[in-house]
């Protein structure tokens, strides 16, 4: 299992955690994957418009282009199987087996243990969007403070656990119509088609605007985001985004004077301990660095 | 000045001129040569010399087709009847060369005029004659002399020029057989053909035909590699036309002889060309679909879940970016009160 500094220190700022390299090269093989897809899959789609032919050419026209589009479809294939066996086995690994070695594992608590993983949609989300919702209004001045993983990553961790499986099984269709319709109607590569196309369309838009814009575009981090490159995270961005697990771990790691205070609040001054606080468990000779076990995960923000 | 166009005329004339007995370039050459007819439409009359000489009809005298020029400069011409006998002796029966063969076969097929009764089919007008769908191709020879890349091959005609000594008949023929041997148009040229009348509206609506063909057939997959120009593509003929007959004998998918008749549709599919690992089940895929709510329902509304879960998703999701981009933009706008 890796382990990671929390916070790393560089240069005098403060940097947090939120990637395991695995996670950071799982991460880049899906961007590559999507955008190799997108480039070869939608001149196919927008075959009447007046870039599609140039676009296709650049990846070897009708002849190769579509060689391209199967092979990247199956690494992006085998890459979600393999994540799905990463994050079974991290589970396993980091949660239950230690239940079950103190021979504790029971059912509800092996389903609270479910749903309740860092990236399972909770209460909170709920409570987030609406606070965004009246800072986006205007109504507040105050944003919210999320947790280590927002509503935004979790909605961009899950949504290729549906549109990868939708793309992959109806792309093996199309690929395989001879095997597949010796099973199934066939009417089944009309539906592949269009079910293929369209989620490709609406997962490239979803990935190509809200993610970029999350992660690359918006003004805090333009023009580009580097912690799906580095795994860590600006404090100045984790203040941002995720102030609540900011406050927990800067608290868990003996910095609770350095706290800044949230976006929108009106000083700058550090929030004061809170009473009955148990300490830090920062790693001695270490510049205010803490060691931290990550749980599976997909990418983060 | 009559002599000297004529002289400069003659001066010119090359291999070129060999189907141009009656010196019809002397005129036809000159590209503004043009006027407006009775019905008030622009025709043009140049000719292309480079285009025409590279064309199938290249060895056909001008007269061979545009009859009735008795003098120059002539008259108005009378329409080209393609089925006329030409000069050109067709070498296997060595006969005068005709189409005419070609108009039995299309009478007998689902684009002929009259019906079975040899009464003339409701808006019979609309029936392709031979000009709708044929212009006068150029030459696309092949070479499979070591390579495969398209044109004429030089190594080949290196042995040709053993037995041929006239370099301009080695050519003719030439291409005269390699374009023979592979579809004069590329697939989307003919989908372009076919689709002038069967993706017309009024044409579809008149005749209650099932769908825009060509529209559908371009949404499949087969029609986008058709249109990026792939040449091994099957395209309308491939699967409308019954192997080892021509186009001209197409047959209407409800003619129990068509290979497009229900309970032939899957060879088409299974040929061995095309996908001989493949059930009869693969042809009920529907290559001409209509995606309305009338012709494929149960498409339609899988489509219209996809457009609703896009829609659903994105739309939320770019007011909330609008929204941010605007709060980041302008930080210090006030709606509530300042306590």
């Amino acid at each position: 299992m890796e382990t990671h500094k929390i916070i790393k220190v560089k240069k005098g700022k403060k940097y947090f955690f939120r990637s395991t390299a695995n996670q950071r090269i799982q991460h880049i093989i899906l961007a590559i994957c999507v955008i190799v897809l997108v480039l070869t899959g939608m001149p196919l789609k927008f075959h009447d418009a007046a870039w599609a032919p140039s676009l296709y050419s650049l990846f070897g026209g009708i002849k190769v282009a579509p060689i391209i589009h199967k092979t990247f479809g199956c690494i992006l294939i085998s890459l979600f199987i393999y994540h799905l066996i990463y994050l079974a086995y991290s589970i396993y690994v980091g949660q239950i087996a230690p239940l079950r070695k103190k021979k504790e594992l029971r059912t509800g608590k092996l389903l609270k243990l479910l749903v309740t993983q860092p990236l399972m949609p909770n209460l909170k989300d709920l409570k987030d969007i609406i606070q965004l919702f009246r800072y986006l209004l205007f109504l507040t001045t105050q944003k919210p403070q999320g947790d280590e993983f927002t509503w935004k990553n979790k909605f961009d961790y899950w949504a290729p656990f549906w549109g990868i499986p939708v793309l992959g099984i109806s792309g093996l269709i199309m690929w395989n119509k001879e095997f597949a319709t010796r099973f199934l109607p066939g009417e089944i590569i009309n539906f592949a088609l269009i079910a293929h196309s369209d989620e490709a369309l609406l997962a490239a838009l979803f990935l190509f605007i809200w993610h970029w814009y999350n992660v690359h575009f918006k003004t805090s981090v333009f023009p580009m985001g580097t912690v799906f490159m580095t795994g860590y995270l600006s404090e100045k961005l984790m203040v941002e985004d995720h102030y609540d697990y900011y406050v927990k771990i800067m608290k868990q790691a003996g910095l609770e004077h350095e706290i800044l205070p949230p976006q929108g609040s009106p000083g700058h001054e550090p929030v004061p301990k809170k009473k009955g606080y148990e300490g830090s468990e920062t790693t001695p000779g270490d510049d205010n660095s803490q060691m931290h076990e990550p749980m599976g995960g997909g990418p983060s923000a | 000045m009559a002599v000297v166009i004529l002289a400069v005329a003659l001066s010119n004339s090359g291999i070129s001129q060999a189907s141009d007995v009656g010196n019809c370039l002397l005129c036809h050459k000159y590209p503004g040569l043009s006027r407006v007819d009775e019905k008030g439409k622009f025709r043009l009359f140049y000719v292309n010399e480079n285009v025409f000489m590279n064309s199938i009809h290249a060895k056909v005298t001008c007269e061979g087709c545009h009859t009735g020029i008795k003098k120059v400069p002539h008259d108005p011409v009378q329409k080209v009847d393609c089925l006329k006998e030409c000069h050109i002796i067709e070498p296997s029966s060595e006969q005068k060369f005709s189409h005419k063969e070609v108009a039995t076969f299309l009478s007998k097929s689902v684009h002929a005029k009259l019906d079975e009764n040899r009464k003339p089919k409701k808006y019979s007008e609309d029936m392709p004659y031979c000009l709708d769908c044929h212009d006068n191709p150029l030459y696309r020879p092949l070479s499979f002399f070591k390579r495969v890349r398209p044109g004429i091959s030089e190594m080949a005609l290196g042995r040709c020029r053993v037995c041929h000594k006239k370099d301009e008949f080695i050519f003719r023929f030439y291409n005269h057989v390699t374009t023979r041997l592979h579809p004069i148009r590329s697939p989307r040229n003919i989908a372009e053909m076919c689709g002038r009348c069967h993706d017309d509206p009024k044409i579809v609506a008149r005749h209650n035909l099932a769908s825009k063909a060509v529209y559908s057939y371009g949404e499949t997959f087969h029609g986008k590699a058709a249109n990026f120009l792939d040449e091994r593509i099957p395209d309308c003929l491939d699967c409308h036309v019954n192997r080892g007959k021509s186009v001209h004998q197409m047959l209407s998918y409800k003619d129990p002889l068509s290979i497009t008749y229900k309970t032939h549709k899957s060879s088409i599919c299974t040929n061995i060309d095309c996908h001989p690992q493949a059930t009869p089940k693969l042809a009920n895929y529907k290559v001409h679909m209509e995606l309305d709510a009338e012709h494929s329902p149960r498409e339609y509304y899988f489509k219209i879940f996809f457009i609703s879960l896009t829609g659903g998703t994105l739309l939320p999701l770019m007011g909330i970016m609008f929204l941010d981009l605007f709060r980041r933009l302008f930080p210090n706008i006030r709606i509530t009160r300042k306590k």
